[in-house]
């Protein structure tokens, strides 16, 4: 018995110690989201950077993309914030308040800062203290997909640039012929098929209704009542509603390939610049690349993508920095997205892009960022603003009353507020 | 009778002793059910009900918190969408419960007979209340599809193409009944087997002596058979009940509580609450309100079921 006792104790002494020399290595921890094929990529990166550099081990942390909010909280409850996480651009106000951000200008190499586009600096900047605070390969926009062959049979005139975008009128009478086309079940797909709760919803429909004058929360105030639940809101919000209504919108319970399906039932198709890569690849020359239309007085659309942060706890910021350098300057993580048509953040990248270069078929979703682009509300209440507005989309798409939904999550945002003492100091900023 | 009352006071005080000792063997008995109990039940509880009355965010933030009193409850009670979620998961009951406890009930009364193939069968009708939930819910949502689903389809087929396909999660009107479909199917196999276990307990005797008194089948069945389920009955009602209160997996799968609010439940509405909105103080006062809930519900049942004599 003392034998056996002896032996279990020497045992895990052994694995003890061989677990103390593995921990040697320093470990540098990433929380990521993306679908299988990123995720592949980003594990081919972190096997090369231990490669090349034998006494880092990284570890890769995936949580999927729908609760990667959610996971990321419960994160930080244990006390077990990665090194390196991957963030949604809206959400760093709310990170860099809270406190689990520090700023990566010190930590990541020159040349990537000096390549970043404005529209990268600006989705990794907290408009506090002005600092970035993350970092990007990419960054994003939404665009009109339209099919050549349906768009021709009914004459629509094919914007050249995001000057000459589509009126709200324009777009609404080729709505409504489409709809009568032989062929088309849906003259449009907004993409209800991401489901309800997703972002989505704040990101690409968000701009449609700021170009007719509405908005999420009153940027100098930060007050959602008067702003969410007024006129111009309710007015946009029943006007998309109307489009459900006519039976012009793809269901949610219909999946997101609508566009390019069998017999294609979709003719258009409101989606992220990173459709382009599925729709082109089942249609071929058939797609055509539109800029958002206009629905007021201004062309609007949206930015802000998954860019890269460095933990305020993390032990190893500067290997940390080290690893984002690697990852951003990676050329097969650069060709992968290019696969996907990824919209680029840096110069470098961009020039080596020819999807969004000058003719390039997405050319007008690199045009619309320079000149239309409007980030969500860069506020520490987003989690809040934002659930609140995909709820209150949902119940109108479904039927419901627009000013009762607006009304109620106007409230629930200004509750938020409120509860959390004006979220100081963004209650000082008038 | 006589006999019996000599005997008693003369075992009376050792009887007390004795029923001291037992006491004490049973309360140390059950200590330590009661120790994890207190740990894991009521201490969380307690705690649930302090946080329902703070403004606690569910990570530490750089504002203080606060003791806000029944603020929580307050907004609680005023949110339109809390009262349509109680109204949802009320709905999702009353369709729920006689759905699946009827199919558990009737494929237990077909599985308790003589059949060469008892076991496997039994084993097949159970399937489904094994598999996880969240399998289940993808292998439907893809069963639900519209417009060209397998379940539209075989819609189609049996109507003669004279109904439309159906947007089961989609629409409004469908999707809570989609919802309900789905779970009586997933998890009547639970109630199936407490049917059975209560079937097999009903003593055969009686079935023995009713035949002799030349019972018909159907006699048999409503004079043996049911009145021998009764405490089944009563225990399936209820823990069905309480369990369609909870909903919240296939709704976090497949609708996230919409269309128009159409599937938003109780818990769905708690976990957005305390996970997306980060407020685990809101959070918090609903689940003590659904606590109080529940337990009205589970009294009442008790209650009624007693009075039927049950």
């Amino acid at each position: 018995m003392g034998n056996r006792l002896l032996s279990t104790i020497f045992a895990s002494a052994a694995l003890v110690a061989t677990a103390g020399f593995a921990e040697a290595k320093t470990v540098i921890h990433v929380m990521h989201q993306g679908d299988p094929g990123w995720v592949k990529a980003y594990g081919d990166v972190a096997a090369r950077f231990e490669a090349a550099n034998p006494d880092v081990d990284i570890e890769m942390i995936y949580a999927p993309h729908d609760a990667y909010n959610e996971k990321f909280s419960a994160a930080v409850m244990a006390k077990q914030l990665p090194d390196i996480m991957e963030l949604d651009a809206p959400f760093l106000a709310n990170y860099v308040w809270s406190g689990y951000l520090q700023a990566v200008k010190p930590l990541i190499d020159k040349d990537l800062l000096d390549d970043m586009t404005d529209s990268n600096i600006a989705q990794g900047t907290y408009p506090i203290d002005k600092d970035l605070y993350a970092i990007g390969l990419t960054d994003s926009s939404v665009v009109l997909y339209g099919n050549k062959k349906y768009l021709e049979a009914i004459g629509a005139r094919i914007p050249k640039s995001v000057d000459d975008a589509w009126t709200r009128e324009e777009f609404e009478g080729y709505l409504e012929k489409l709809s009568k086309l032989e062929g088309v079940k849906w003259p449009i797909d907004t993409f209800r098929g991401y489901g309800i709760k997703t972002e989505w919803i704040t990101y690409a429909y968000g701009p449609l209704l700021e170009s007719a004058g509405c908005d999420l929360i009153d940027r100098k105030t930060w007050k959602a009542s008067g702003t969410l639940d007024g006129e111009a809101c309710v007015k946009a919000l029943t006007m998309m509603q109307d489009w459900v209504k006519k039976g012009w919108v793809v269901p949610t319970s219909s999946g997101t390939n609508q566009f390019y399906a069998e017999g294609q039932p979709a003719a258009l198709a409101m989606g992220g610049h990173w459709f382009y890569a599925e729709a082109s690849a089942a249609m071929k020359d058939n797609v055509v690349v539109m800029p958002l239309p206009k629905i007021g007085d201004k062309g609007v659309s949206p930015n802000g993508t998954w860019i890269w942060g460095i933990s305020a706890t993390s032990e190893n910021p500067e290997i940390a920095g080290k690893f984002l350098s690697f990852l951003l300057k990676d050329k097969d993580y650069r060709e992968y997205a290019k696969t996907q048509s990824a919209y680029p953040g840096l110069k470098s990248f961009a020039a080596a892009s020819p999807l969004y270069a000058e003719g390039g078929p997405l050319a007008i979703a690199f045009e619309q960022a320079s000149k239309t682009a409007i980030a969500r509300p860069p506020h520490p209440a987003y989690p809040t603003i934002t659930s609140a507005f995909m709820q209150a989309v949902d119940k109108i798409f479904n039927g419901g009353d627009a000013q009762e939904a607006l009304t109620a999550a106007a409230k629930k945002i200004d509750e938020d507020i409120e509860d959390n003492a004006g979220y100081p100091p963004f209650d000082e900023q008038q | 009778m006589t006999l019996q009352q000599t005997s008693t006071p003369a075992l009376g005080r050792p009887a007390k002793r004795r029923d001291n000792k037992r006491l004490w063997q049973e309360m140390a008995m059950i200590a330590p059910a009661f120790l994890l109990m207190a740990i894991f039940l009521i201490t969380p509880f307690l705690l649930s009900f302090w946080t329902a009355m703070t403004n606690q965010p569910l990570v530490p933030r750089p504002t203080p918190v606060r003791f806000v009193g029944l603020l929580n409850f307050e907004r609680v009670f005023t949110d339109p969408l809390f009262w349509t979620s109680l109204w949802n998961v009320t709905r999702f009951t009353v369709w729920v419960l006689p759905l699946q406890c009827g199919l558990a009930f009737l494929t237990a009364l077909l599985l308790h007979q003589k059949l060469p193939i008892q076991n496997l069968l039994r084993g097949l009708f159970f399937l489904p209340a094994i598999t996880s939930m969240v399998v289940v819910c993808v292998i439907w949502g893809t069963l639900f599809q519209y417009p060209s689903g397998p379940l539209n389809q075989i819609v189609g087929f049996l109507s003669g193409g004279t109904i439309q396909p159906i947007d089961w999660l989609g629409d409004p009107n469908w999707a809570m009944f989609s919802i309900v479909l789905l779970s009586a199917w997933q998890a009547y196999g639970f109630q199936m087997i407490i049917y059975l276990a209560g079937l097999q307990g009903i003593p055969e005797e009686l079935y023995d002596a009713a035949r002799i008194d030349g019972a018909s089948a159907l006699r048999r069945f409503w004079h043996v058979t049911m009145p021998g389920l009764r405490p089944t009955h009563v225990f399936v009602l209820v823990i069905t009940t309480i369990q369609a209160f909870k909903l919240y997996t296939q709704v976090a799968i497949l609708t996230q509580g919409g269309p128009n609010e159409s599937t938003e439940t109780v818990v769905h509405y708690m976990v957005r609450a305390g996970f997306e909105e980060q407020k685990l103080g809101y959070a918090s006062a609903v689940s003590v309100i659904l606590f109080v809930i529940v337990l009205l519900i589970a009294l009442l049942q008790r209650k009624l079921l007693r009075r039927f004599d049950v």
